[in-house]
């Protein structure tokens, strides 16, 4: 192994596991109270890790080790999920976490790489959901393939709307997206084909003849259905995350944060600026729309509700909070912002408010958010 | 002479702003030109319009031959001329090594396969360019040359213009643009700047440059030639001597005497 | 079709196009001045809209029944309220925020929307139901065969027009219009001038803020309605109106509002059963405009020293 990195395996491994652990926590406690003061017990611990610079040893650590710190990253996954193999709403949860991740790490090359915004994130995650409702119900698809064609026709439909303006600056964009988002759901609620203002059913998934949807019995011990949509969309995660850090770490990496960062001097040194942009729009797109579908399958159903412009700002909250461009930041938002409000059923209401106006603190005392993007190593690790 | 670049009657206005009046300029091959005048005159202009950035209003463009009159900047860039900004435009929290790769986009690969899946193959062009772009930093500052992945943002200016410099060089272009290079700089740096220049060109035959400057020490020592601008036309041209003592030259400077 | 019908669909589009127009030349105000986009801008017209009704509401309470002075009151009232939210939102929200990429104040001003948006239908009793507006103008109408003539809208086309008239006046005719303008052009040499760059700011979203206001309760009048969402969707459309009329521009976004306004009649028109259908086209209308022309129907102002 030549040429690792001076920084040590075991302060990322400690954070790991205490992550772990306290997530695990989080999820099994079911008192109000419990769960009010674990997320206070755990504001203060992070607080602290960061007075302290311990943070700074973490993110050292990851710089170096990323490699093998992904790998404990999905065992402790694999731990939650074990831990928890029979209980349904713990594992739809940690399910909606993953997927989630997977359509903000698509978002994030749009936003955080490209610099392109998209406000119609859960849009685009509604596209793919409905694409498994009909396909689902209408033809006899297989179901993986389903999935991709949600990714495609997310894609598709975001380079339509993207590409008239893609010459113009940023705002255009954002006015774009927005009423894209607006316009979707009202779309949606006029459409009796695709079931009104009620939604439609969506058939579970069904891979070579194993139904996603009943509960699978190895001997004495009964695991939820829900694991085998908890495998698959960590697998989904996992392919994604590894995209993702790849396409970071390469010149197509580079090439958009140039775009992003200047216009102008980028295309004096070559750079096909629409091009870019609309490459970085249309895989992050795929990620969405893949994920959607995915989601579709394991909720059961898809209605307009749950498409809305306001759960597309979720989806930037989790980006902004997380630190825009680092993949990581967005992981831990991303367990924040859908699990919290899930066991703090007090606070489901305002979830939307206290979501912008943690947004509004962030952008104005740490614009960064909370894990802010490192420099760009291409093989970390790697010493010249 | 046969010219490198050649510019016939360039014009370019901003509203009621005539920048560039019907310039004539010729570039020869390996010459280092002096693009001179008092601020205002078109030089920023004429670079932005050689580089693409603005479209020439009237007149034709020639570099290497070919017509390039209302190329893209990225033609411009592909065609092999490269630049530096007057104000100083990298990429503040990019790496040192980031941002110089911007500028060797030419030379690299940019397939999404090769990116994504081809990683050791990815990995001996990164090696590559690493080493191209430790060469060539080394040259203008031995102290930057460890520290390449280091954001830009912390850098000092004069080391950021040293990295913008070394962006534009990467690549290897026919024709390099230098827009007031040792702006910001002391006497001692600016001197140290220019050396590392030559040194850059001894290396690379092939390299011709036009600079505008300010500083006229710099233009007497390191150009072969000087043409002056004067409200987007050209006043004068030839060796500095010469030019700084043509009495029109001196007027637009100085005012009428 | 014929005339009483199209005279109809005139009125209509005329109305709409006027609310457009008023929340479009907010949008371009705050451009000019400080280069930013402020998304917050439909909400704020929201929470002007709610403001207003609330103020009808104690009116009423109150005892106090005349529909003319409680008009009044109301949009004096709704006016200053925003006025004092869009200055707040400038000095907290929008100028700390000058020397981050301009992303940021785009971002933290969407994110205000939604806080205003939420606290309109979080806090607000019953706030995410429909709320009926007092119908305050004379209900009056005249019928010219299929056209229906309302005096009430007739008063408000009146009004609106006399409210962009008199910002126009103020900005071409007024030394504070100057100083505006002075500061929307170019900041430093206004500053050098003498002119305080942050009272001028101040001012303008007051103004911006304020338009809003009185936007906000003519779409309460016009509908007899409001809810928590009509600023979100007003903001997009008047954004969109802004941008194709070219940002920074009073005369692009009048333009800009009124072209969308007749883009969703024509689509109404085009499309008689399925009127959800109307936006869609409109705005597919709109990004095709801002592919032919990016910088808008009337230049916007981007300065970019290169």
């Amino acid at each position: 192994m030549a040429g690792k990195g001076h920084a040590a395996l075991w302060p990322g491994v400690a954070a790991l596991a205490i992550a772990t652990a306290y997530v695990v926590a989080l999820l099994a406690a079911e008192k109000q109270s419990l769960i009010i003061i674990l997320l206070a017990i755990g504001i203060v611990a992070v607080l602290a890790a960061a007075w302290f610079g311990l943070l700074e040893n973490v993110s050292a650590s990851f710089t170096d080790h990323e490699d093998s710190l992904a790998i404990c990253a999905v065992a402790a996954a694999c731990v939650v999920g074990a831990i928890f193999h029979d209980n349904h709403f713990v594992l739809l949860l940690v399910i909606t976490v993953l997927l989630y991740s997977v359509a903000t790490l698509g978002l994030n090359i749009q936003f955080g790489y490209a610099g392109v915004l998209n406000f119609a994130g859960a849009s685009f995650f509604g596209i793919g959901a409905y694409t498994s409702a009909v396909l689902n119900t209408h033809t006899a698809l297989p179901h993986l393939l389903v999935l991709l064609i949600g990714g495609v026709l997310a894609a598709l439909a975001g380079s339509l709307l993207l590409l008239p303006v893609l010459r113009t600056r940023g705002h255009y964009a954002a006015v774009v997206t927005i009423a894209f988002a607006l316009l979707f759901k009202t779309f949606l609620e006029v459409n009796d084909v695709l079931g009104g203002p009620q939604g439609m059913q969506v058939k579970g998934m069904r891979i070579l003849g194993w139904s996603f949807n009943d509960n699978i019995d190895i001997g004495r011990v009964s695991l939820s259905f829900y694991m085998n949509y908890f495998v698959l969309s960590l697998l989904l995660l996992v392919a994604t995350f590894v995209l993702v850090r790849r396409l970071e770490r390469s010149w197509i990496g580079l090439n958009l944060d140039a775009l992003r960062l200047d216009e102008t001097a980028a295309s004096c040194f070559g750079l096909d600026i629409v091009r870019w942009k609309i490459t970085a729009f249309l895989i992050g797109n795929f990620f969405i729309g893949t994920a959607g579908a995915l989601f579709g399958m394991v909720g059961g159903f898809v209605a307009p509700n749950n498409y809305t412009f306001a759960d597309s700002l979720i989806l930037v909250s989790i980006l902004l909070l997380g630190g825009i461009g680092n993949p990581w930041g967005l992981l831990v938002a991303t367990i924040i912002v859908v699990v919290v409000p899930e066991k703090l059923q007090t606070i489901q209401e305002y979830r939307f408010l206290l979501y912008a106006l943690m947004v509004i603190a962030v952008l104005l005392f740490r614009p960064e958010g909370l894990l802010p993007r490192p420099v760009r190593r291409y093989f970390p690790g790697w010493r010249p | 002479m046969n010219a490198l670049l050649e510019a016939r009657g360039l014009s370019k206005h901003f509203g009621g702003v005539q920048a560039l009046d019907g310039l004539d300029l010729l570039v020869a091959p390996n010459e280092i030109l002096g693009l001179i005048g008092p601020n205002g005159s078109g030089k920023t202009t004429f670079f932005n319009v050689i580089t693409g950035i603005y479209a020439a209003d009237g007149g034709r463009i020639t570099f290497d031959g070919s017509d390039v009159t209302n190329a893209s900047a990225r033609a411009i860039y592909q065609a092999g001329i490269s630049r530096t900004f007057q104000r100083s435009r990298l990429s503040l929290p990019l790496s040192i090594f980031d941002n110089i790769m911007i500028g060797n986009h030419k030379r690299l690969n940019q397939g999404l396969w090769f990116n994504l899946v081809k990683r050791s193959d990815f990995k001996r062009e990164f090696e590559r360019s690493y080493a191209d772009a430790r060469a060539l930093v080394e040259v203008f500052e031995p102290g930057l040359a460890d520290r390449m992945f280091e954001p830009v943002a912390g850098l000092p200016m004069i080391d950021r213009r040293r990295i913008e410099i070394c962006r534009a060089l990467i690549n290897a272009p026919k024709l390099l643009l230098l827009d007031e290079p040792s702006a910001g700089m002391t006497h001692d740096e600016t001197a140290e700047l220019m050396n590392d220049i030559l040194l850059v060109r001894a290396r690379n035959k092939d390299l011709t440059i036009i600079i505008v400057e300010h500083e006229m020490g710099v233009i007497e020592r390191i150009t072969d030639r000087c043409v002056v601008l004067n409200f987007g036309r050209k006043i004068a041209e030839g060796p500095y001597r010469a030019v700084a003592a043509d009495a029109q030259v001196q007027e637009a400077y100085l005012g009428a005497a | 079709m014929d005339a009483g019908l199209f005279a109809q669909y005139v009125m209509n589009g005329l109305m709409l196009g006027m609310m457009y127009a008023l929340v479009a030349v907010g949008f371009t105000l705050f451009f000019g001045v400080l280069d930013v986009i402020k998304f917050s801008h439909g909400d704020v017209l929201t929470v002007g809209a709610f403001t207003a009704l609330a103020t009808y509401i104690g009116l009423h309470t109150l005892g106090l029944n005349s529909n003319w002075l409680n008009l009044v009151v109301m949009l004096v009232l709704a006016t200053l309220a925003m006025a004092l939210l869009g200055m707040a939102i400038a000095r907290y929200l929008v100028m700390p925020l000058r020397s981050a990429p301009a992303l940021n104040t785009l971002l933290i001003t969407l994110m205000l929307g939604t806080v205003l948006r939420e606290c309109v239908r979080l806090f607000y009793p019953q706030g995410a139901n429909p709320k009926p507006f007092p119908a305050l103008l004379p209900r009056t109408s005249f019928d010219f065969g299929d056209f229906n003539l309302r005096v009430d809208n007739v008063l408000m086309l009146a009004a609106g027009v006399l409210v962009i008239v008199g910002i126009q006046y103020l900005l071409n005719r007024t030394k504070l219009g100057l100083a505006i303008r002075a500061v929307a052009q170019d900041e430093e040499t206004a500053r050098t001038m003498g002119i305080n760059f942050t009272a001028i700011v101040l001012v303008t979203f007051a103004l911006g803020s304020g338009l809003a206001a009185f936007a906000g309760v003519m779409n309460g009048l016009y509908y007899n309605e409001i809810n928590f969402g009509i600023g979100l969707y007003l903001g997009v459309v008047g954004f969109a109106a802004a941008i194709i009329g070219g940002l920074g521009s009073i005369y692009g976004a009048i333009l800009g509002g009124f072209l969308f306004a007749g883009l969703q009649t024509i689509g109404t028109v085009m499309l008689p059963f399925a009127s959800a259908y109307k936006d869609v086209f409109a705005f597919a209308v709109v990004i095709a405009i801002m592919a032919w022309r990016p910088t808008g129907l009337i230049r916007e102002k981007i300065s970019e020293r290169v």
